[in-house]
């Protein structure tokens, strides 16, 4: 039955037997259900098709219950579909792939952003020009620092040297 | 003979990093020769492309001392033992900073330089000749990232500061300060005497006073940076402003608080550079904060934005 199935997707069965397998489909055989919507996921995961809400078939159903039966169908379309025809071993390792990647651990979530604004300023400071009273900051500033004891009053140049200095950037 | 050079080459490395007492010794002999010798000297102050000269002369029997930046616009600043004068002629402005308590200008004790070692390794280093004169390399280097490194050059003879610069954590230099000459002794007290007469001229007195700056504090410190000192003072014309002192016994870094009630200008909040010493500014709680220190720009900046105000408990 899987053999066929595969077939039925791939567009290879003809009509007769296409008929035979949707027979058993409709007449909802588990096993046959089950093995149909398993290939489906799979052609779906392969060519990354936009995975449907859960309930989508149920609704669908329901849908199509509370709708009057179409008299006329359009014939079925002869021609093979495009996509390249899975084997039955291709099956498998896509069902394997599917599993594994149902059972895989999901993605690590993401570092917090909250922690991010504390570290980004002290990275990238805004450079500004010195303030206009650099001067006297620098002045009151200078006269605690330890190096005073050691080179005397040559810091202090610092305190004064910045009236000649243009602002940069 | 082989087995001797291996362990020297072992060694060599070790010991140009290693604790020697006799690198403590010349930073001793640093401070004693500024505290007590009288000299008269220039020196040039580098930072990036910029350079400057300046006079230097102090006299010891007094304890005074006179800076003069021969440079560009002339300014001078005079130190007394309780009072530093910074005359500006060309705003004939003078800027005075009294000495405010016992631990106003707190220095280098002798006792703090052994304390010193916590935050920096500190060897010797090559001898060299500056101004004429050989000089011994002391080099502090920090132990972590938190502040530059230095590279100390003093006279062999007086122990007096001949080279001072200052290095990045890449070993490039930030700043340097230099000799190109120095006369010990010979010192008069004419040559400490301010050049202008400065009569008439505005007086801008700091009126600093140690003062607890209620509900100021830091959320996080600085590893090895210490307050040394809180006080209310005013900067510039009028502006009252609290200034909270931190040092790892070497670098320092002042805290200025200023409220931004009836300010005028716009404050301009960011980083701004000048060779070591970076000033970077912040709002707080309607206050304007900055932080002004010769320490990285990211140390400094750090300190800004550990910066916080907590209503005190009534």
């Amino acid at each position: 039955m899987k053999d066929r199935l595969s077939e039925l997707m791939d567009g290879e069965l003809d009509d007769k037997s296409a008929a035979e397998v949707i027979d058993a489909l409709v007449g909802r055989e588990r096993d046959a259900l089950e093995t149909w919507r398993t290939y489906q996921l799979i052609s779906d995961a392969m060519r990354q098709s936009r995975v449907l809400s859960s309930g989508f078939t149920a609704r669908v159903s329901a849908r199509l219950a509370s709708e009057p039966t179409v008299l006329a169908p359009r014939a079925l379309q002869a021609a093979p579909r495009r996509w390249a025809a899975l084997s039955a071993a291709a099956s498998l390792a896509a069902v394997a792939l599917v599993g594994w990647l149902a059972f895989a651990p999901p993605p690590p979530a993401p570092a917090p952003v909250a922690q991010v604004p504390q570290v980004q300023p002290e990275l990238k400071p805004t450079l500004v020009p010195l303030p206009s009273a650099a001067n006297d900051y620098l002045l009151a500033h200078q006269g605690f620092s330890p190096r005073i004891s050691l080179q005397g009053m040559a810091p202090y140049v610092r305190t004064v040297a910045e009236q000649t200095v243009e602002p940069r950037k | 003979m082989q087995r001797f050079l291996a362990f020297a080459l072992v060694l060599v490395p070790l010991a140009a990093h290693a604790q020697t007492p006799e690198a403590l010794g010349w930073l001793r002999k640093m401070h004693d020769a500024t505290q007590k010798l009288s000299y008269s000297g220039t020196f040039v102050y580098q930072n990036g492309g910029r350079s400057e000269t300046s006079r230097i002369t102090r006299y010891a029997e007094a304890d005074i001392e006179r800076l003069e930046v021969l440079d560009g616009v002339p300014r001078e600043i005079i130190r007394t033992r309780d009072t530093v004068r910074c005359y500006l002629p060309g705003q004939r402005v003078v800027k005075v900073e009294r000495r405010a308590g016992e631990r106003a200008f707190p220095g280098l004790l002798p006792e703090r330089i052994t304390a010193l070692a916590r935050h920096y390794d500190i060897g010797l280093g090559e001898t060299r000749r500056i101004a004429g004169l050989e000089c011994q390399t002391v080099a502090l280097t920090p132990r972590d990232d938190v502040r530059y490194g230095y590279k100390l050059c003093a006279d062999t003879h007086s122990g007096m500061l001949l080279n001072a610069v200052t290095v990045d954590a890449a070993g490039a230099q930030v700043e340097q300060f230099m000799f190109t000459q120095l006369a010990i002794g010979g010192v008069t007290r004419d040559m400490v005497k301010p050049r202008h007469a400065s009569a008439g001229w505005r007086i801008e007195d700091a009126a600093a006073a140690p003062a607890r700056l209620a509900g100021w504090g830091l959320s996080s410190e600085l590893p090895g940076f210490q307050k040394i000192i809180e006080l209310k003072r005013r900067l510039g014309d009028s502006r009252s402003a609290g200034q909270v002192v931190y040092s790892d016994g070497l670098a320092a870094v002042s805290v200025f608080i200023e409220s931004l009630e009836g300010r005028s200008d716009r404050v301009r909040t960011g980083l701004a550079s000048m060779g070591a010493i970076h000033i970077y500014t912040r709002e707080v709680a309607n206050h304007v904060v900055t932080v002004v220190g010769e320490a990285p720009a990211a140390s400094v900046q750090r300190i800004a934005n550990a910066v916080e105000y907590r209503r005190p408990q009534q």
